[in-house]
């Protein structure tokens, strides 16, 4: 009797992890994963990531080198856990720089309005028609030979691309949130542009710009991956994903473990992000369209 | 005449945008802190050779007069000439582009199906383990990485099919079969990574006209389902994805760069990553401004299509 009693007052735990969707459990299990991988690798990972003859270079993969050896003789399975940190940390720096940057441009702009906000949006549209890839790839060498290859140039990159996108995003939300009543009762009484947009405006946009980080996010690392193997990213011999899967690409007809290894790695990442965004979207009542197209 | 007064008022504003594009690629390569010779020719290079580049550049002029002249230059179909070939860049440029426009037009090709086709299935069978599984699939196919793809589809098609070449070389000898053999994997790379885009969405839309009053009519009626389906649902359930199409476009002007790369084709992407190794500047400047030129054009044609497909904005 009182165990009914008391699970009527307050749902348990477990009940309320079972109305979340499917999606989001699966996902928030393999970013855990991930998580924990990155965290705790380099601790228990059986060899360093640029360690040399661990193996017979290019044999194929067996229990002691599940991802196969590479032409250099290191283990591709012990550079795909040492990556796993440096993917996530890049990719989630980069997106959450782009994310600030981009809701506050975009949340001024749409509050603003006027001139402001005409300038502003053509900018962003002139950057929005640079496929994301090739901004990319120009903010990388218009950085200069000496900058290439840094991590930071990396983060700022993801951020530079990502902001325009979020920043349109952020405008209409802001210009959808400015004609409701709470705003312009905040304005009356006296509040400046900075006082509103931080207690009214931000507070409000929050779902959308939480989803808008989620799936950026979730392609981020495709993205440093894609300059990685583009040869424009970060340099040998970080084990990034994308570079792995560059370096050992010439060799995949030989070798395919040491190419679908580090591939695994990064698939299942963006698995993992894109199932979590598209739980958090559910939650929070939105929709959200996976897709580097976005 | 409200239809035309909104197309124009866009096309101008498409005009402006390229503009603007042309102007930030410019200064970002050619205006921004720092010496444009040095960091073309790196830290390394001698004070002569990069007083020879400067001279070669005009770098003594004035930023503003030397964008000016650039712009005046692509006015006239003119972009200037290529720092490691010395050959015009256009000439450099055409061919590249030839091919890529092939290997683009083949890929959509093979898109449409891919995209309709799994929509179809999963629509009609929805619920059903199918809808499922292929929506799983869906889901992994969307988070693969072009590069990664390609590179699969490579192992799989060259081992396990080797009808198919591993490097998609072609050249000016080569005829429509070569082309053909060289561009399908690419191609269908391209297709994957748009088709799996626009199948869920296609889904959804299909779902909704199949669950509408004209589509019980139709079969209460008594039109045979396979008509039902292909006459008056899926056009019905196109027309939302024009957006959808348009960005998959978007997206294939950035997705040659990569899939070019994973194919050794020589096209447009694949020119645009050398030239940025090798730091040609006006070259550089080219193949972006054409990518963007692109990329304003196909969101210009989907607006104009929202435009006449709307009919709220019809009149007389």
């Amino acid at each position: 009797m009182s165990t009914v009693e008391r699970a009527a007052a307050a749902p348990s735990l477990w009940t309320k992890l079972a109305e979340t969707p499917l999606s989001l459990r699966i996902g928030a299990a393999i970013l855990f994963l991930h998580l924990l991988v990155a965290a705790t690798g380099p601790l228990w990972a059986p060899y360093g990531y640029s360690q040399m003859a661990t193996g017979i270079p290019l044999a194929p993969a067996s229990l002691a080198h599940p991802f196969g050896v590479d032409q250099l003789g290191r283990d591709v399975f012990s550079r795909v856990i040492h990556g796993g940190h440096i993917v996530l940390l890049l990719s989630l720096s980069g997106t959450a720089l782009g994310l600030v940057i981009g809701s506050l441009i975009g949340l001024l702009s749409g509050y603003v309005g006027g001139l402001v906000d005409n300038v502003v949006q053509r900018l962003l549209e002139a950057l929005i028609s640079i496929p994301f890839l090739v901004l990319a790839l120009l903010a990388m060498v218009a950085a200069g030979p000496e900058l290439s290859g840094n991590p930071l140039l990396v983060v700022f990159v993801v951020a530079l691309v990502y902001a325009p996108r979020i920043a349109r995003m952020a405008r209409t939300a802001a210009i959808e949130i400015s004609t409701r009543d709470f705003v312009t009762i905040a304005k009356l009484r006296g509040e400046s542009a900075v006082s509103v947009m931080r207690r009214e405006l931000l507070p409000n946009a929050t779902s959308i710009l939480l989803v808008e980080f989620a799936l950026r996010a979730g392609y981020a690392p495709v993205l440093i991956g894609s300059l990685g193997f583009l040869g424009f990213g970060l340099r040998p011999p970080t084990p990034e994903w994308g570079l792995m899967i560059s370096e050992n690409r010439s060799l995949v007809m030989i070798a395919p473990a040491t190419v679908i290894g580090p591939g695994l790695a990064l698939a299942s990442l963006v698995v993992g992000l894109n199932l979590f965004t598209e739980g958090i979207a559910r939650i929070l009542g939105r929709t959200v369209r996976l897709g580097v197209q976005q | 005449m409200f239809v035309t007064r909104l197309i124009a008022q866009r096309l101008v504003m498409a005009l402006f945008t390229l503009l603007l594009v042309s102007f930030l690629i410019y200064a970002v390569l050619e205006i921004l802190p720092g010496d444009v010779a040095t960091r073309i020719l790196g830290r390394d290079a001698t004070a002569q050779s990069i007083a020879a580049l400067r001279e070669r550049l005009h770098l003594n002029d004035p930023a503003l007069l030397r964008y000016l002249r650039w712009l005046g230059g692509v006015l006239h179909g003119d972009f200037g000439e290529s720092l490691v070939s010395s050959r015009r860049v256009l000439e450099v440029l055409a061919p590249r582009v030839m091919n890529t426009a092939f290997l683009s037009a083949y890929a959509f090709l093979l898109y449409i199906p891919l995209a309709t086709i799994p929509a179809l299935i999963q629509a009609v069978r929805r619920d059903r383990p199918v809808d499922h599984a292929m929506s799983v699939i869906t889901l992994v196919l969307l988070s693969m990485p072009d590069f990664l793809l390609g590179t699969l589809l490579l192992l799989l098609f060259v081992l396990a099919i080797p009808v198919l070449p591993a490097m998609s070389t072609v050249d000016q000898t080569s005829d429509l079969a070569e082309y053909l053999r060289a561009t399908t994997l690419p191609a269908l790379t391209l297709a994957i990574v748009m088709a799996v885009y626009a199948v869920r969405m296609l889904r959804d839309n299909l779902i909704e006209v199949l669950d509408a009053d004209y589509i019980r009519m139709a079969e209460l009626r008594g039109v045979p389902a396979r008509r039902v389906v292909w006459r008056h649902a899926l056009p019905n359930a196109l027309v939302p994805s024009l957006n959808v199409t348009a960005l998959n476009l978007a997206y294939l002007v950035g997705g040659v760069v990569v899939v070019e790369k994973v194919f050794g084709y020589p096209g447009f992407g694949s020119l645009l990553v050398d030239s940025l190794q090798l730091r040609d500047f006006p070259l550089i400047e080219a193949t972006i401004l054409i990518a963007a030129a692109v990329y304003i054009a196909a969101n210009f044609l989907a607006d104009v299509a929202a435009i006449l497909l709307n009919p709220k904005l019809r009149t007389g």
